[in-house]
């Protein structure tokens, strides 16, 4: 009985995670304002992050992957192997939200510096003033 | 503004083609093509990290560290943080090109902003909690080895900071006690520099003789030295402690640069733009 | 009767589901300035579920990056250019 709640509830998060994927494409292909592709840009990143941790979480009876004490014994290593979550997704993920942060305030800059030589910041506008 | 535009075909063809993926999608995942029962197991490379990350009786691959995730970060994988630190601070010198930073003549607001700041009940909670902050991110930074955090999250916190103090107290408070870009941008290549030198060092002590590798923490079998991992009552895990630091310094001094150069007001800009 | 790991489940099911309201409506605003408030709620319900799925690194990483480091540069953004986005 709890196992079938259990699936329909996993299943019911690849729907949300799918729904956010389509929002944010929604927001960069269809708005015409620069910052608000920024902003969906962002959304799109931090879904995708998600993604990557849902892929090393263990099921039942999970702990945190650090260890609580500098001296463990052979038996306490043993356990904490059986029961830790993945470490290696979240030590990608770290990177992935560096990289994904240093190029949006890159491109933040570039968008306020397009405004002042163009005077606008709607795409469809700024195509037809060519340099 | 009050005019409505009628949207033309074209984003109607887009809006059915984003609903149409995701409905064969979902069609995917519910007929289990991508596996959508959790697991109760991990993967063995896990394990290995998970085992052998401080293992004193078998001490052929240890990381001296209790915290997986940071002996991953600076020991296992210690290249993709190298190649993410270089991304990031070429990120910073892009942004500060594009805007052009005025000359010194130009850039002193002092005729321009008036330097009042807020009200006074705004500038005295904003003082404690500058306090509360810069205490809370160096113990982030200086922990980072033994509980949850790390270099770059803590200079992350660190910025918010000044950014409090630009706000509540203005520009020309902080200009006036000599916080200004000349002086954070050769902290952020003392930082960076730091980083190389530890990543670096180790490669350049192969060249006379010793056995040893690039970012390299503790003696393996077949390269016979290393740090050491703790002097006294303070448990250093070898460089991992150093490379927090540094890191923390060069991401706190990046975003307050970022932030000093945001805050310049548009005239400024207009008169060096020749508008 | 109602075992840890279904609780688990069920808050992480409450965040992702407010994760994909506030993003609808960031997308869907025309003021800029709200658009900003809808991605600073997205980005803590979206730390929640982390803390919620055992990793307190990335939790600490997020909530620096989302509410501080984004909401303040889109600001600065929208204060030198416009305010308002046509239709």
């Amino acid at each position: 009985m709890t196992s079938m709640i259990s699936q329909a509830l996993w299943i019911y998060f690849y729907i949300t995670l799918i729904g956010l994927i389509a929002v944010s494409v929604y927001g960069i292909v269809v708005r015409p304002n620069l910052l608000k592709k920024i902003i969906a840009l962002s959304i799109l990143g931090d879904t995708a992050n998600t993604f990557i941790i849902f892929l090393g979480f263990r099921r039942g009876g999970a702990a945190v992957p650090i260890f609580p004490s500098i001296k463990p014994t052979l038996e306490e290593l043993l356990w904490f192997k059986e029961t830790a979550v993945d470490p290696l997704p979240q030590c990608l993920v770290i990177t992935a939200i560096v990289i994904n942060m240093s190029v949006t305030a890159f491109l933040i800059a570039l968008a306020i510096q397009l405004y002042r030589l163009y005077g606008t910041l709607d795409v469809r506008k700024a195509v037809r003033l060519r340099g | 503004m009050g005019v409505i535009v009628k949207r033309p075909y074209s984003e109607v063809v887009i809006g059915l083609g984003v609903a149409l993926l995701l409905v064969l999608t979902l069609f995917a995942v519910i007929a289990g093509a991508t596996g959508f029962t959790p697991k109760e197991d991990i993967r063995p490379l896990a394990k290995f990290y998970l085992y052998y990350a401080i293992n004193w009786h078998e001490k052929k691959y240890w990381a001296a560290s209790p915290e997986a995730v940071n002996s991953m970060v600076w020991d296992y994988r210690g290249y993709d943080t190298l190649y993410e630190t270089s991304v990031f601070f070429l990120a910073i010198i892009g942004a500060i090109a594009v805007f052009r930073i005025p000359k010194v003549k130009d850039v002193f607001t002092k005729g321009i902003l008036s330097g009042k700041g807020l009200s006074l009940i705004v500038k005295t909670i904003t003082k404690l909690v500058i306090a509360f902050v810069l205490i809370v991110s160096i113990a982030i930074a200086v922990h980072g080895n033994l509980t949850p955090g790390g270099g770059f999250q803590a200079g992350s916190a660190i910025s918010i900071a000044t950014l409090l103090a630009i706000a509540a107290f203005s520009r020309i408070f902080l200009e006036e006690r000599k916080i200004t870009t000349k002086l954070m941008l050769p902290i952020r290549v003392l930082g960076v520099l730091g980083i190389g030198l530890l990543a670096l060092g180790p490669g350049l002590i192969a060249l006379s003789g010793v056995t040893s590798f690039v970012i390299q923490n503790q003696p393996k079998p077949w390269a016979n030295w290393g740090f050491i991992p703790g002097i006294g009552p303070f448990w250093l895990s070898g460089n991992q402690f150093f490379y927090n630091f540094c890191e923390f310094v060069a991401v706190g001094a990046g975003f307050t640069v970022i932030y000093l150069i945001f805050s310049i007001p548009e005239l400024i800009y207009k008169k060096v733009l020749g508008k | 009767m109602i075992e840890p790991t279904l609780i688990t489940e069920i808050l992480l099911a409450f965040a992702l589901t407010l994760a994909l309201i506030f993003a609808y409506l960031a997308i869907r605003e025309r003021d800029l300035i709200k658009a900003v408030v809808f991605s600073a709620l997205q980005s803590v319900a979206f730390a929640y579920a982390y803390y919620l799925l055992f990793a307190p690194d990335i939790v600490l990483a997020y909530i620096a990056v989302g509410v501080g480091i984004y909401s303040i540069l889109l600001i600065y953004g929208v204060s030198k250019t416009e305010r308002y986005e046509e239709v």
